[in-house]
């Protein structure tokens, strides 16, 4: 006789799907001087990014920055807040460096027993390239929670946040997707 | 000329290495339109290779401030997680994705979207291929959509990446496409 699992996608995890956080605006502007450093470390060369010249005559008119650069400014840390990393390390002294810091915006935990998480991957729709001396709010949310079951017979939760980021002119930079297994 | 991802498989890593295809600025500033009609189904497109060091994973974290230890604490690395070494951030290949779409569209073509998964941990000393090819076209609302596979590849071949893409061409005769991208009506 087999015996009966019980579901992961219970009606409480069922409730989260659609659960949005607070629009948040990140910290500082896209600015010249984080985009040198950003395309130098993904190593993209584009003069879009820092030749003006090219950058006017081009299809944009001006200056662009890489599409998903502004999905890394909602984790900046504001000036002025308790430094994260030292109180990452006063709880924990063998922290993995990011410790249990409580990010602006974050999304209310899915309530579930299943405690291992996995990276499943990740999508992104593109819009509009963000613009030296864009303002950045951004929004997350739990877009899909789906139920599956493992080879060992065991359910777990394919979760999937999704974060939509605008400018000051509340206009679609970009959309990601972050999807977690959750066993 | 160009080599095929099969082609890149069978070689060492340093024959590899040699046959990276990024663009330079000026590659970039000189670089033709491709348009929908040029294309075909099984069309690879140039390879992206990247060495990672030990350095460019420091940047990296510097640059979008993460500041987990995995990727630059070789001792907890090693002994706390057990990794094999210091680990490529899914964060740097997926911010290697849509450069890749983008310079092949460009200068008016548009990256629309990608999605992609992340299987294997790739470590300093993986010489990788980032690579591309059209699995499908169709013209809609004036824009030529297409199709691609995608993925990230370590020299001897293990794929770190496994995703799908949809980039968007100009017609040869056809509209620009817009600014801000304006997805076609399905």
């Amino acid at each position: 006789m087999t015996q009966q699992t019980e579901s992961a996608l219970t009606p409480e995890v069922k409730a989260m799907i659609g659960v949005s956080g607070e629009i948040v605006e990140s910290w500082g502007v896209v600015d010249l001087e984080y985009s040198r450093r950003f395309t130098q470390a993904v190593m993209d060369p584009d003069p879009m990014y820092w030749d003006e010249e090219y950058a006017k005559q081009s299809k944009y008119g001006e200056l662009t920055t890489p599409p998903i650069m502004v999905s890394y400014m909602s984790s900046r840390v504001p000036p002025g807040e308790p430094d994260v990393v030292t109180q990452a390390f006063e709880d924990n002294p063998m922290s993995d460096g990011i410790g249990d810091v409580h990010k602006h915006g974050e999304l209310p935990p899915v309530p579930t027993n299943l405690v291992r998480v996995l990276n499943a991957g990740n999508e992104l729709e593109l819009y509009r390239y963000p613009s030296i001396g864009d303002k950045i709010k951004f929004q997350n949310r739990y877009s899909d929670i789906r139920e599956r079951v493992g080879r060992d017979g065991k359910p777990f939760l394919i979760i999937t946040r999704e974060t939509t980021y605008w400018n000051q002119g509340d206009e679609v930079l970009c959309i990601t997707r972050a999807s977690t297994i959750r066993r | 000329m160009s080599a095929s991802l099969e082609d890149l498989l069978n070689m060492e890593p340093e024959e590899i290495w040699k046959r990276n295809e990024r663009p330079t600025p000026d590659q970039i500033r000189s670089k033709q339109q491709i348009y929908y009609e040029d294309i075909e189904e099984g069309l690879e497109l140039p390879k992206y290779i990247y060495k990672p060091t030990p350095t460019h994973l420091f940047r990296w974290s510097a640059a979008i401030e993460n500041f987990h230890r995995i990727h630059y604490d070789l001792d907890f690395g090693l002994n706390h997680d057990k990794n094999p070494s210091i680990l490529v951030h899914g964060s740097w290949k997926q911010s290697v994705v849509p450069q890749f779409l983008k310079d092949w569209v460009a200068p008016t073509g548009w990256p629309w979207k990608a999605r992609f998964e992340h299987r294997a941990m790739l470590v300093p000393g993986d010489v990788l291929i980032m690579w591309g090819i059209v699995t499908g076209k169709e013209e809609k609302s004036g824009m030529g959509i297409v199709e691609l596979d995608i993925g990230m590849k370590t020299h001897d071949g293990v794929e770190s990446m496994p995703g799908s893409a949809t980039v968007v061409l100009p017609l040869r005769n056809g509209p620009p496409i817009p600014y801000p991208f304006v997805a076609p009506i399905s």
